[in-house]
């Protein structure tokens, strides 16, 4: 580090006075002057711009959640400027003619208004509501990316619990948001999270009256505090772990796959400027197009079909978005069991998949890399990744998690599924119960077995090339391996030479010494 | 040494390009998407509103018997095509229930949507193309209504006249009285046991109103205590004018059924299309 505060860095210095010391007219570099002179920005700047980034694909998984949830924050801004977070009784007169003159909540009319009255209000919110669904998902196969190659280790079990909580405070938001329109289907989910609350032994009662304020329905406060969960609370701690999990990204600096020139010691990758925030924005712009034509063409919660939500009204087929499906699939297959003595009630059936089974799942993650670390006894360094069958034990497990929380998730379309395949509701409900204990465990066994056996024949994971059988003219066969198809084998990529402009000072090992033809590599400390 | 660095560094951006087109084609696709189904639904409306009350006078009901000369023919193919489950005389057997007292509106439905005569011996019956002529059904009905006098509880063949009904009011009262088990989007679902609710997609305006008025298999009867026959109008008109209308005007309706299906995009389409673009990225350095 060169580069003090005060004055620019010795890059740009470099770059800026040219031969007699002539100070050239670029007006890029003299605004970039004038805020180093002031600011510094050099040195943080440069941290930024040369940043390296592993060139594997699985390495943007995380982007399509941080992408999604740029796009959930410029389109939430715009709906909360149309949304009136009310329960105030109104009587509808927009633009949706079925519903003309009922009482509806003001929160209810409001959105039905977005989608019909303000310009491009559909796309928006359905934008929205895709972009939340996305985020989750995203957030999801990310994990699992980092599970399943074990970027949790040590020296990033911090990173890890901030991934999780930034899962839990997801699920939480998307919930809320989802609840926000009061409409039949929402309102059906809020009256089960109310019961969720009073199954809790002791608090429940308390915790659900002080939520609510007062006796389900409420008296009308809970959607203004969901709605200012939902756009201030949630959002800014949010925000701010995610600035928290990518200052740690960059502070620890990327994990990597091994290969040539790879060590626990480097990092081999592309930098940020110029390639790779090209290929990062190119790929925000593509997730949002993505987005925007699923909002587009693509219906999502058509809630002026649903009807506006009163407690004593309800409808069959109702499920809530899907990365809640586990924890209501859960409810659905729990037998109906409940503690009732000493004058209390305790209703398992509620408590146990609502309340208890949640609680155990987020725990678990939370600890799996202590967890992990302890029955390992791994407890080093480490900076390499590891190839999922290379661990069978870990790999194993992490799909059968995943097959478990799969088998709940199908769980949840209970009814859909009887009905689509004309089966009773009953047979569905009891092959789910059984399903969710056995088929984690065959999927334990054959992933644990699949991967010692993929460990025992190299190159198995290429794919075999096509042997093309010739005749010549008198009548003779040969056989040849034909050439390799486009995008078979993992090419080492050109060595990028470190950019003049920006200073390395001591940080750069000479590039290409033991390399050969790898790519720019920078020590990790 | 320096250029050299530089030219590279601008290559690489141009290599970049690509991509970019993607993502406008993406966009504009979104765009293009989002504006002809925005254009659309305006029409939608303006054509429902049209449909919406005038004030044209006369019940919204009216119940009529078929003529009394149907009753002979519909004897002979009562006899021919039903008597042998439910007897020769309509009084049942130990297969199938006693038809005395049904009325002729509970034997329209089950006739005029093909669930009897019955297809085998499932738990329910179900909707299939019907075997008789409409005159036939009318016949049936005829001959079972002659057996016995005409009550609230034995309806005749209601005509329903949407025009004074209540789109509002019909929306009120069908998620209060039906989307308990049809679904408040009509798509129908599993019950226990293998029952199910049946989709309401393609019921006519008679068969809701007649399935109202006698309670089919397990849906109960809403009788004129319960309903008026202006109510019972409402709801007719809610079924068959939004429910079997409905305004999509948010895109694909995907099936109608909530989240499962929108679910399956967002992880299929959404999450599913995305990995694929960063695994074509992630091949470019």
């Amino acid at each position: 580090m060169t580069t003090l505060g005060n004055r620019p860095a010795r890059g740009l210095r470099q770059r800026g006075t040219q031969g007699n010391g002539k100070v050239k007219a670029d007006p890029v570099e003299a605004g970039v002057r004038w805020l180093d002179v002031r600011l510094g920005v050099a040195k943080g700047g440069r941290v930024f711009l040369d940043k390296i980034f592993p060139d594997h694909w699985s390495f943007l998984l995380g982007e399509i959640a941080l992408y999604s949830f740029v796009i959930l924050i410029v389109t939430g801004i715009w709906l909360s400027l149309f949304f009136n977070a009310s329960t105030a009784e109104v009587i509808y007169h927009g633009a949706y003619a079925p519903l003309r003159g009922v009482k509806v909540s003001a929160a209810y009319a409001s959105t039905i208004d977005i989608s019909f009255g303000v310009r491009s209000g559909m796309v928006i919110r359905q934008m929205h509501h895709w972009a939340a669904d996305v985020v989750l998902g995203s957030i999801a196969v990310h994990m699992c990316r980092v599970f399943f190659t074990g970027a949790y280790r040590k020296p990033r079990e911090a990173n890890w619990i901030i991934g999780v909580t930034l899962l839990t405070l997801g699920l939480a938001n998307g919930f809320i948001g989802y609840s926000l329109p009061d409409d039949l289907v929402s309102g059906t989910g809020i009256r089960l999270v109310f019961s969720f609350l009073l199954s809790m032994p002791v608090v429940g009662s308390y915790l659900g009256f002080f939520i609510f304020g007062g006796n389900y329905p409420g008296d009308g406060s809970l959607i203004p505090r969901f709605f200012i969960l939902h756009v201030l609370v949630l959002p800014l701690v949010i925000l701010g772990l995610i600035t928290a999990h990518l200052t740690l990204l960059v502070r620890q600096k990327h994990t990597q796959f091994p290969g040539k020139g790879r060590t626990e010691h480097n990092v081999v990758g592309t930098p940020m400027y110029p390639a790779f925030i090209a290929k990062t924005t190119g790929y925000l712009f593509m997730i949002a197009g993505v987005l925007w034509a699923l909002g587009g063409l693509v219906q999502i919660n058509p809630i002026w079909q649903f009807g506006p939500y009163a407690p004593y009204k309800i409808s069959y087929a109702v499920q809530p978005d899907w990365y809640m499906g586990w924890l209501d699939g859960a409810l659905r297959i729990m037998p109906s069991w409940e503690f009732a003595s000493f004058g209390h009630t305790i209703p398992f059936e509620v408590f146990l998949p609502a309340i208890v089974f949640p609680g155990i799942c987020f725990g678990v993650f939370y600890a799996w890399p202590f967890l992990e670390a302890w029955l390992t006894g791994d407890r080093a360094d480490h900076n390499l990744l590891d190839r999922p069958r290379d661990k069978p034990r870990r790999t194993a497990l992490g799909a059968a998690a995943l097959a478990f929380f799969f088998t709940l998730f199908s769980a949840s379309s209970t009814d859909v599924l009887a009905n689509f395949f004309q089966i009773s509701l009953n047979s569905v409900l009891w092959f789910f119960r059984f399903a969710t204990v056995l088929v984690p465990v065959v999927v334990f066994f054959v992933t644990w077995r699949l991967c010692l056996d993929l460990a025992l024949t190299p190159h198995s994971g290429k794919r075999k090339r096509t042997n093309v059988v010739t005749r010549s003219a008198t009548g003779e066969y040969a056989t040849t391996p034909s050439d390799d198809r486009p995008g078979d084998g993992h090419h080492e990529l050109e060595p990028t030479p470190v950019p003049v402009f920006i200073d390395v000072g001591d940080r750069a090992e000479p590039v290409g010494a033991d390399l050969g033809s790898g790519v720019r590599r920078i020590p990790r400390r | 040494m320096r250029e050299a660095g530089r030219g590279r560094g601008s290559g690489r951006v141009i290599r970049w390009l690509g991509p970019g087109l993607v993502v406008s084609g993406v966009a504009l696709a979104g765009l293009l998407g989002s504006g002809a189904l925005a254009g659309a639904s305006p029409s939608h409306q303006a054509a429902r509103s049209q449909a919406a009350p005038s004030q044209a006078a006369g019940p919204p009901i009216s119940y009529s018997l078929p003529p009394d000369s149907y009753v002979a023919p519909g004897k002979v193919l009562f006899e021919a095509n039903c008597s042998s489950c439910h007897g020769t005389d309509a009084y049942g057997s130990d297969r199938a229930p006693n038809l005395v007292g049904v009325g002729a509106a509970t034997v329209d439905f089950w006739v005029s949507t093909g669930r009897m005569p019955l297809a085998g011996s499932a738990i329910q019956a179900v909707r299939k193309p019907p075997r008789f002529t409409r005159t036939e059904t009318l016949q049936i009905a005829a001959y079972v209504a002659s057996l016995a006098p005409v009550t609230p509880n034995a309806p005749s063949i209601p005509a329903v006249s949407t025009s004074v009904a209540g789109q509002a009011d019909g929306l009120d009262l069908f998620v209060l009285d039906c989307a308990a088990c049809h679904t408040v989007t009509g798509a129908g679902d599993a019950l226990a046991d293998g029952y199910f609710a049946p989709s309401l997609h393609v019921a006519t305006k008679t068969q809701v109103a007649e399935a109202i008025r006698t309670g089919p298999g397990n849906m109960p009867r809403f009788g004129p205590g319960e309903l008026s026959d202006k109510q019972v109008a409402d709801v007719v008109s809610y079924v068959t004018g939004v429910i079997q209308q409905p305004d999509n005007g948010g895109g694909l309706g995907i099936g109608g059924i909530g989240p499962v299906a929108e679910g399956f995009v967002a992880l299929l389409v959404g999450i599913g299309g995305l990995m694929l673009i960063a695994f074509w990225l992630g091949e470019r350095a």
